[in-house]
């Protein structure tokens, strides 16, 4: 999933202050999951953004609602009526949604209310990690179902570097060697012969190497 | 004179262009550099901006030291972070490049390693700031240097096709001014008088306009440009001037020569491109009177 993080409160503010009603706009995808922008994030935030404005002296019309999914336009459609009645929108989403509504809306400011993270996986109850950077030309097949270039600091297609040691990257004890794990899983799967390999400098371009990405599936496309 | 003193007593300067070889035959480049010395007031070398890899403009410029040629080294992002062109602008300074032209880079798909991983972690504005910075004895994040370099900084200017393009062109030129250019390359100039009315309109930048005068290497070059860069300006007249010559290479020899002789008086000086045929520019020079 695409993970997120609110944004702190002070920054928020800043963003609605000169507005009158809002629409604060909640997503129920990842950013749901990860406790981030759904619907319960949506009613913290604005009662934590009313209390704090009502101190500063301002009052503003918060609304609440959350969309099943802000990246997708049959559902963004959904709001035309509650766009109208408001100055701006928060959007709880990650920053695909919040672009989908500046491009549907174009005459109305939208803010985010969280930064965009990651792709990542849930380790444990309120803990998220990196897993995936959308490279577009998944090897996980040849390393192990351990992904180097998402889990190892220094993206290296023929690691360990010399910083690993004791299974950790040298950035931080709390970090995993991404090519100790490949390691330990390529041993486990008897195929140790794939990490005396030596991988080629990696192709970037289905990474984003020549620009933002689009897929068009001719079967699908209108 | 130095180059950066020609700016300041806004005397007509003269560069010329030279690329390093993609490879380590540097006997063209060199041979091509002493040809010019004594009548450019320093070359430009470019580095690998439009994405064919090459030796490096800072072995190219120091080459060009070594000629007791002075040298304006470009400088760009798309290939390097900011520690690696902090380093490389400090290492210009002590082997005597004190000149860059912070650039534009081709992207990378446009290059010929479209599968490398761009870096742009800065951007120009942030790379002139970041010179500036190092000249004010301090690096990006405030620590202060031994030895304090010094740096004429410049940049460029897209191309324009209209007066839209041009007026975001201006608008660019006038945050990298304000970012620490001291001057302005353009694109190629073929027709003086509508460099006449750009020239009206970057006069409120405050800083010297430097031209680049482009050789026409050949008609299907010339056409080329003409149809894909309106902006350019290369009239119908001038197609036909090509066309009807019988020595079509010595054509775009005088065009060239005949567009720095007319630029005199008008512009900071010129920094002529010859894309390759650097043995033409003491031809060009002649015909210029320069």
């Amino acid at each position: 999933m695409i993970t997120a993080e609110r944004k702190p409160l002070e920054e928020l503010i800043e963003y609605v202050k000169p507005y009158k009603r809002i629409l604060l706009l909640g997503c129920n995808e990842c950013v749901t999951v990860c406790a981030a922008g759904g619907r319960k994030e949506v009613g913290l935030l604005a009662s934590g953004l009313q209390m704090a404005l009502l101190k500063s002296g301002i009052s503003i019309d918060i609304r609440q609602h959350t969309l099943e999914r802000q990246c997708d336009p049959e559902y963004v459609e959904e709001i035309v009526s509650m766009i109208a009645g408001v100055d701006a929108v928060v959007s709880m989403a990650c920053g695909c949604g919040v672009q989908q509504l500046a491009m549907r809306y174009k005459d109305k400011p939208i803010f985010p209310a969280v930064n965009t993270k990651f792709m990542g996986a849930s380790e444990r109850q309120g803990v998220w990690a990196e897993r995936c950077q959308g490279c577009g030309n998944c090897l996980l097949g040849e390393t192990g179902g351990i992904c180097p270039i998402a889990r190892c600091a220094k993206q290296l297609m023929n690691g360990p570097c010399g910083g690993s040691a004791g299974g950790h990257c040298e950035i931080s004890e709390d970090v995993d060697c991404a090519w100790q794990l490949i390691w330990d899983r390529l041993k486990a799967l008897g195929k140790e012969e794939s990490f005396v390999e030596i991988t080629p400098a990696k192709d970037w371009r289905s990474g984003g190497g020549s620009g933002p990405r689009k897929i068009i599936r001719e079967d699908l496309a209108e | 004179m130095s180059f950066q003193k020609k700016l300041s007593t806004k005397e007509f300067a003269v560069l010329a262009e030279m690329h390093t070889p993609k490879g380590v035959n540097i006997a063209r480049l060199v041979n091509d550099a002493r040809r010019i010395k004594g009548r450019v007031d320093a070359i430009v070398v470019p580095d690998m901006d439009n994405g064919i890899v090459r030796m490096s403009a800072l072995a190219g410029g120091v080459l060009m030291r070594q000629e007791g040629i002075e040298t304006i080294m470009h400088m760009y992002c798309r290939d390097k972070n900011r520690l690696a062109l902090q380093g490389d602008a400090m290492a210009a300074h002590v082997l005597g490049i004190s000149n860059i032209v912070v650039t534009h880079s081709e992207d990378m798909s446009q290059s010929d390693h479209r599968e490398a991983k761009t870096v742009d972690d800065i951007d120009e504005f942030e790379l002139l700031s970041a010179l500036r910075s190092l000249s004010s004895g301090k690096d990006m994040e405030g620590f202060e240097l031994d030895g304090i370099p010094s740096f004429t900084a410049g940049c460029t200017l897209a191309p324009w096709d209209d007066e839209k393009m041009l007026a975001k062109e201006l608008e660019f030129a006038r945050k990298k001014v304000e970012a620490g250019a001291s001057f302005i390359i353009t694109p190629p100039v073929f027709d003086v008088a509508a460099f006449d009315g750009f020239l009206d309109k970057a006069k409120g930048l405050g800083v010297p306009i430097i031209p680049t005068v482009f050789l026409l290497k050949s008609l299907a070059i010339a056409q080329y440009i003409a149809n894909s860069e309106p902006g350019a300006n290369i009239s119908d007249d001038l197609i036909r001037r090509i066309r009807k010559s019988p020595d079509r290479e010595l054509e775009g020899t005088k065009i060239a020569g005949e567009t720095i002789a007319a630029l005199k008086g008008k512009a900071q000086g010129v920094k002529v491109q010859t894309l390759g045929w650097e043995h033409k520019l003491p031809e060009i020079f002649d015909v210029a009177g320069v």
